[in-house]
């Protein structure tokens, strides 16, 4: 019999080969949504590499994130960009090998804690100097330009996806790992965040939001330009409603989590239908403008939605007999 | 190609050298009678070489039209395969075992060929093949994102399949001639340097993938 039985395939091979590694656990849901982080910061690191990263254009983009935050902020933005600017190819050869080896290291499971790990302390550290905190202290954060940005999430999920169980018994894989308590509190503050910054001035004044998907539709293939243009040509003159349903969805999401798993299930598939739409309003991240450098906000929500899908109650597993000493 | 130049030459510098690389294990395979994957080496010499001429101008070898037919026949082979897997077809240590991801690389082969400007193709650029689209391609983009995420995700599947001690219990029956199946002297083979050809399957998703991404 062949050993490679070891890696979960159902039929027995005649022999292991390439890819096929001995010793390597199945596909776990949490392996599971660790490796579509992966892939994720995989794709960051090629859109890194992306020729128009090595111009001018990459730090031009940085340093617009500054404007309209506190001077702490916007300062370090300012000089990074600065610095960005005057060594643009050494530095962004640099950050697109780093976003690929954070990729490859949560594929590879011998790296995979130093991996998620690296990649926290390099998404706060692009949460502030690449995003602005998402435009969060800047009032121009709005759930259809990915705020609170979308690198912050990365840094979240590599949480919510630590390969380390505090709750065992928890239902979720979220819940698992920090346990429950914190795992649906951050739940909460994120959609619940992201339906506050729904209802404000960025999202709700008139043509906002359809200016927001016009944006969306620059450089954007035929087939995606059409669905945001006839988006934001029939939310043109009801800004206000649109920002008002999206916010009452996105908190339905975010108090659901408390509610029984049914429901929270129904919730969960909501969150992902309304980050898909997100994803769409966002010209699916710019990515075919050449100027992406992440996919946005949209396909992570889906991803940190899908953590707290809660499974089916596991069947009790009766506890081995313990022998009693007789007297 | 737009870009650092000395970025597409790493590109094509790794495209070559997986090529080279899988070029050595038919030949090594056969002299040591250690099984590789026959099928998907040979693909990956081709693809290795198709790719450089891709990236590099002045390492173009053929026309477009012979490496789409060659792609062609290739995406074929990979998806016979595959359907002789799913009919419960008896496999062998000397053909890919999950010939999907080898059908797909191929079939963005074929597709990037396909609707590259037909000028780059024809070898009119000095300075390697554009790989910025025009409008006219941007329609196909919705062919071409799905591809790009199917690499990476097949990337970082291997990679999580890579592991850290060699496999040394992989090993290569043939029942036929092993009588119960069990591993035998004459039989049992050490399959050759498996991590080896994962790092070249990884190379070469993260080469095509880059490919396809600035095709986007």
């Amino acid at each position: 019999m062949s050993e490679s039985l070891a890696v979960g395939r159902a039929q027995a091979r005649p022999a292991v080969q390439a890819g096929d590694a001995v010793g390597v656990a199945a596909l776990d849901a949490r392996r599971k949504l660790q490796l579509a982080l992966g892939v994720i910061w995989v794709l960051d690191g090629i859109l890194q590499f992306q020729p128009s990263m090595f111009t001018t254009s990459f730090p031009d983009m940085l340093a617009e994130s500054a404007p309209g935050n506190p001077g702490v902020v916007s300062g370090p933005i300012t000089w990074s960009a600065s610095l960005i600017d005057h060594h643009v190819v050494v530095l962004n050869a640099i950050f697109a090998t780093i976003q690929l080896a954070l990729g490859l290291g949560i594929a590879w499971r011998p790296t995979l804690r130093l991996a998620l790990a690296a990649s926290i302390a390099w998404s706060l550290a692009v949460w502030w100097l690449g995003e602005g905190f998402g435009g969060i202290l800047a009032g121009t954060a709005s759930p259809v330009n990915g705020a609170p940005g979308p690198v912050i999430l990365y840094a979240i999920l590599a949480v919510l996806l630590w390969p380390a169980d505090r709750d065992p018994a928890a239902p979720s894989v979220a819940e698992r790992v920090v346990g429950r308590r914190p795992a649906r509190a951050v739940w909460l503050v994120l959609w619940g965040s992201l339906a506050a910054f729904a209802l404000l001035p960025a999202s709700r004044a008139p043509g906002a939001i359809s200016g927001m998907l016009t944006g969306g539709a620059d450089g954007a293939p035929v087939w995606l330009a059409w669905i945001d243009t006839h988006a934001a040509s029939a939310l043109n003159h009801h800004g206000l409603a649109a920002s008002i349903v999206l916010a009452v969805l996105l908190a339905l999401v975010a108090v659901a989590v408390y509610l029984p798993a049914p429901i929270l299930r129904a919730a969960i598939v909501l969150a992902v239908v309304l980050a898909a739409a997100l994803w769409l309003a966002q010209g699916m991240g710019e990515l075919f403008t050449g100027m992406a450098t992440d996919p946005e906000s949209g396909p992570l929500l889906a991803l940190l939605a899908l953590a707290f899908w809660p499974a089916a109650p596991r069947p009790a597993v009766p506890a081995p007999a313990i022998p009693v000493k007789e007297a | 190609m737009g870009g650092p130049a000395w970025l597409t030459a790493i590109f094509a510098a790794a495209s070559l050298a997986v090529a080279v690389y899988c070029a050595g294990r038919l030949v090594v395979a056969r002299g040591w009678h250690r099984p590789t994957e026959l099928d998907t080496d040979g693909a990956h010499v081709v693809m290795g070489v198709a790719m450089a001429g891709m990236f590099v101008s002045g390492l173009r070898t053929l026309p477009s039209a012979i490496w789409e037919v060659v792609f062609a026949a290739a995406a074929v082979w990979f998806g016979y395969r595959m359907l002789q897997g799913r009919r419960g077809g008896q496999p062998s240590p000397w053909r890919s075992s999950h010939p999907l991801p080898h059908l797909v690389e191929c079939a963005a082969m074929v597709f990037m060929f396909l609707i590259l400007p037909a000028s780059a193709a024809a070898g009119a650029a000095t300075s390697g093949m554009s790989m910025t689209m025009t409008a006219t391609e941007s329609r196909f983009s919705f062919l071409t994102l799905p591809l790009a995420l199917f690499l990476f995700g097949y990337v970082v599947w291997l990679g999580d399949r890579v592991t850290l001690r060699a496999p040394a219990l992989a090993l290569a029956t043939t029942p036929a001639t092993g009588g119960s199946g069990s591993p035998t002297a004459e039989t049992a083979r050490a399959y050759l340097a498996p991590r080896c050809a994962a790092i070249c399957k990884i190379t070469m998703g993260i080469t095509m993938g880059y490919m396809l991404v600035l095709m986007l």
